[in-house]
This record gives C-alpha cells, structure tokens and sequence, in this order.
C-alpha cells in the first residue's frame, strides 16, 4: 500500500515532465541541430548542435524593428493599463465594494469576446472616424489593454486584499498625507510586487499576440516569427525558444520577490491575529 | 477654553442614528474614555473627529477653530488603530518619521526626532527592524510614538488594546496612560472594555445606542450610576426585590451572613468560583429565583458554604 502511495505522485511528475519538456526539446533540436528534420533521431542526439540559425534571426533587421515596436507598445500598454486599473481597483476597495462584482465582470470581458469580434467592431468604426489611430503601430495598445486588463486587475486585487489597506490609507492621512502623498508613499511601494507581476503579465500577453496584430499589419515580434517561420524555420524556433526561456526566468524573479514580500505582510497579518 | 469639543454632533448611516446630539467637551491634557458595546456610536465619534467621517449636524471645536470640512491630514490628530496599522514597506524609524517627513522637516531633523520617540516608548534599540520582525504590543507602542512624533493636538485611540493579550495589554494601557500624563497630550480613547475604561481614564463617556448616557470620572460612574444600562454595562450588578420594588446592589457590597436567621434575603448557593484574592458565590433568591451573585474575599469566607446550602445576605452597610 505504502509503495502503490508514493508511485502515484512520481509517475504523475514524470508523465507532466514529459508532457512539458518533450516538445521543448523537440523545439530545441528541431532549432539548433544542422540535420535536416527527417533524420533526426536518438543516434544523432548530440551532433552537430549550431546557435547559426538563431544568430541569423537576431542579425536581421526585421528582427529589431519588430522587436522594438512590440516592446514599445507593451510599454504603453503597461502604462495605460496602470493609470486606468490601479486608482480603479483602489477605489473599488476603498470607497465602492458593491461595484467590485462589476469591475471583475468588466475585466473578464476579454476572456468572453473573441479578439476578432473586437477588432472587426473597432476597426470598423475607427476607420471611417479616424484612420490615422489604426495607421500607427499604438493603436495596437488599447486592444492589449483590454486583453491583459484581467491579469492586471486580478495582480492588482490580489495584492489589495493581502494589506489591510483602510487602515493604511487612515493612518498615512492622520499622519498629515494628503492623497497624492498616500498613493505615492503608501500605497504604490506597498502594491511593488503586484505592479511589478501585472507589468510582466501585461508584457508576455503583448509578446505574444498574434490575432489583432495580424488583422492590423502591425509588424509586431509574433508577426515576424509567424513570417520568419518560412524564411528561415530554424531562426524562428530559435527565437521562440529563447523568449520561453527569458519569460521563464522573468517570472522566477517575480515570484521570489513575490514571495519574499508577502512574508513581510503574512508575518504582519499573523502577529495582529488577522490572517488573511 | 477645552482642547477638543464636540457639540451637538449627529451622524446616521442609513436608518441607523450612529450619533445624537453628542456633546462632549475635553480639557487640555485630559484622558476620556468612549465606553460602549459595539454599535453605540464611539469610533464613529472618535472618526468624525479625525477627519475619516462626515457628520451630519453639529461642529467640532479643535481650541476655538471648527474643523468640520477641514480634510483629515490637515487636522494633527495623531491617531492609533485596533489592527497594527504601522506601514510594511517602511522600517520602525522610517515609520515614526513617515508624519513629519510628508510634512516636509529635513532629514536629520527627523532622524533625530523619530530616535527620541522611540526612545520615549522604550523601542530606541529596534528602530532598524521591519514591522514584521517585532511584537503586537511593540508595534502598537511604535504606532503610538509614530503618532505622537508629530505633536499632535489631539491623540484619537480606536480599541488600540483589543488585539493583543491579556498581559501585553496591560503593559500597552500603562504605556499610554504614562505618555498622556508625561506629554500632556489631549486623548480620547475608544474601548468597549469597561476594566479598561476604569483604569486609564480621567473620565469616561458611557455611550448606548449613539447616546451619551453619562460622563463622569470612573470613580462617579461606577458608584453613581446615572441610568440603568451604566449600571448594568460599568461592571456587574444584582437586581433584588425590595418591598414592592428593585434595588441595583453590586456583587461586592453584598455580604454572606450563613447563621443571620433575619438577613435580607435568602437562597440556595449554586455555584462557587474562586478567582484568587476574591471568591464569586452564585445564590438564587428563595422568594422570587431570582439570580445574585456575591463577590467576597476569599480568606473571610465562610468554610461551610457550599453548592446547595441555603445562605443569608445582607446589604453591607457603609
């Protein structure tokens, strides 16, 4: 019984490994491996590994412009949905908890409409009202906004509900806070992980959405590497593989910075008897 | 001139009358106490005066300036709260210091001053730590010293005792009551603890309901009880038939008298409590069953006396 008690959670890790890593590998050898794809096998496993593919991709001009207009557009998107979901969320604790049920609704949303529903409606409208919005590489922002307007509201709610955020708010203004001054010294250093975490979430979506770009010839990163895929395959994958692992490792620091500060708020919780 | 005045303050939420009419004037340097069961209306009071909370009629005297419809941090009331409220992100000192640096003193200036506060709370040592790495009770006595680094005019307590334990909340409850008298810093003091109450105030408000029922030192509103809830809230009290009527006697000016034939009242021991220096004697009356409890020393008691046995008691004379 013992045995049979702890084989199961092994093979269950195994199976999930496999499930996760076999593709990545396949990625990794179909990427870095100068053997044309129909020969690769177990005997070659370790032959000719070669990074020339990826550095080709790198080198290419194409590759920097798109990079460089989709890290542009992400951050604006972060700094949009930051000044539109932070005061929103506080307020929704603070001042309208009854509303709280709608805003989550409201951020859901995107979840529920299909990119393509929303880019047909919008782009409808904006081209007949104001066709120099969807010329330039920004229009793209606000549909990103709304698209990772879950993940950052969630962070953000998350976040809110770990402070004991009345109190906080009530002590700083007692203490001669004006709002400004609350938001700013109280509020924004407190909420750092939340931010930090929403920021990288909003950043990974922008990365990697291909629907409403490619509807709106943005010539954003995901529509090189769909276009790179012909030209060169192997370049491609390279790259794709090389923003799994950066995104990856993004989202460890995130995490051990997450960690680490709510063992300050939880240790804070737990000494005034408040768990959360 | 008082240092804080309430007149005819008046807030409801809803159908809910939170506060009518309070009125209620505090001396410069003085500890009053709001004592009440939840839903009386005393935060609200304590919050309407920080600034957190609008009332509906009335003013707020702060020395002889209203300052209804002055913002909350233009106020310089220094307030502590029930949960920890220190800032998590900011060390202890950092913490002291938050009040005057959003009130722009340079650096040194207030360096200097958070060290001598928390000094002043006995913490001068952990100044360094984070919220997190210190006690309940440290956290409450730096909340206390970060609220008084700004000299406030007026120190609003909101239950600042309630979520520590039993011993820490003694230690807490001397801490300010030496502060207020070292300082000479106005307080009020919100609580619904009446022991609390008794041992920290100059005088307390007993509050039911929104309404003041009666303010008086704690000394005057224990034996004098101006209305029935005061007597039944501010400690505990026996309700005993007297002719045609009630009398309101407290367990400790009753006496036992086991062989007095001719005592007031008679009945059956049902319970015996030893609390230490005093015993607790649960009696129930033979003429109307009616529930008593007397509180005598405990090495005056009578060995006899045991559940069942049917007792004398007297009203003790003074």
């Amino acid at each position: 019984m013992k045995f049979v008690g702890k084989i199961w959670p092994r093979l269950y890790i195994a199976i999930a490994i496999v499930f996760f890593a076999a593709p990545l590998l396949s990625m990794a050898r179909f990427a870095f491996q100068r053997i044309p794809v129909i020969s690769l096998g177990k005997d070659n496993l370790f032959k000719r590994w070669t990074i020339d593919g990826l550095l080709t991709t790198l080198r290419d001009p194409e590759f920097a412009h798109s990079l460089s207009v989709s890290l542009k557009v992400a951050f604006f998107t972060v700094l949009v949905l930051l000044f539109l979901m932070v005061p929103t969320t506080l307020w929704v604790h603070l001042s309208a908890p009854r509303w709280r049920g709608v805003v989550e609704t409201v951020t859901i949303l995107p979840y529920v409409v299909p990119p393509i529903a929303l880019v047909v409606g919008v782009s409808g409208t904006y081209r007949s009202i104001a066709p120099w919005f969807l010329a330039s590489n920004y229009s793209l922002v606000p549909f990103y906004a709304i698209l990772a307007m879950p993940f950052t509201f969630r962070s953000l709610d998350v976040g809110i509900k770990a402070l004991d955020l009345r109190t906080l708010v009530d002590a700083a203004k007692s203490l001669g806070a004006s709002s400004g001054r609350v938001m700013w010294n109280v509020l924004l250093p407190n909420l750092r992980t939340s931010l930090i975490n929403a920021a990288f979430l909003t950043i990974t979506v922008v990365l990697g959405e291909f629907t409403i770009a490619s509807l709106l010839l943005k010539r954003t990163l995901p529509m090189y590497m769909a276009q790179a895929q012909g030209s060169e395959p192997q370049g491609a994958l390279g790259l794709g593989l090389l923003i799994l692992v950066l995104t990856t490792i993004l989202f460890t620091l995130v995490s051990i910075i997450r960690k680490k500060d709510s063992t300050n708020i939880n240790a804070k919780n737990i000494n005034s008897g408040m768990v959360p | 001139m008082s240092a804080l005045e309430f007149v005819n303050v008046s807030k409801s939420f809803g159908d809910v009358n939170a506060l009518s009419n309070f009125t209620i004037a505090l001396e410069q340097g003085e500890l009053v106490s709001l004592l009440g069961p939840s839903g009386c209306g005393k935060t609200t009071a304590l919050r309407i005066a920080a600034g957190f909370e609008t009332s509906d009629t009335g003013s707020i005297l702060l020395g002889s300036t209203n300052i209804i419809g002055l913002p909350a941090h233009q106020r310089r009331m220094g307030m502590v709260f029930q949960s920890y409220s220190l800032f998590p992100h900011l060390n202890i000192r950092d913490n002291v210091a938050f009040g005057l640096k959003v009130g722009g003193v340079p650096g040194d200036v207030r360096k200097k001053r958070a060290e001598e506060m928390l000094d002043l709370v006995r913490l001068s040592d952990l100044g360094h730590r984070m919220p997190h790495q210190i006690s309940g009770g440290q956290q409450q006595r730096v909340a206390l010293a970060r609220a008084l680094a700004t000299e406030p005019h007026v120190l609003l307590l909101d239950e600042p005792l309630s979520a520590l334990d039993a011993k820490i909340r003694v230690e807490v409850r001397d801490e300010i009551r030496r502060l207020n008298r070292d300082l000479g810093v106005t307080t009020m003091f919100v609580t619904h603890d009446q022991d609390e109450a008794m041992s920290i105030s100059d005088r307390i408000c007993v509050m039911d309901n929104g309404v003041i029922e009666q303010i008086g030192s704690p000394r005057n509103v224990y034996n004098n009880p101006a209305t029935s809830f005061v007597a039944h809230f501010v400690g505990s009290i026996n309700s005993l038939p007297r002719g045609n009527t009630r009398v309101l006697i407290r367990p400790e000016n009753l006496v036992l008298a086991t062989h007095d034939e001719s005592a007031q009242w008679r009945g059956a021991v049902t319970d015996i409590t030893f609390v230490g220096a005093f015993t607790k004697i649960a009696v129930v009356l033979d003429n109307d069953k009616s529930s008593v409890s007397v509180l005598a020393i405990s090495s005056q008691i009578d060995h006899n006396i045991a559940i069942g046995k049917n007792i004398g008691i007297n009203e003790e004379i003074r």
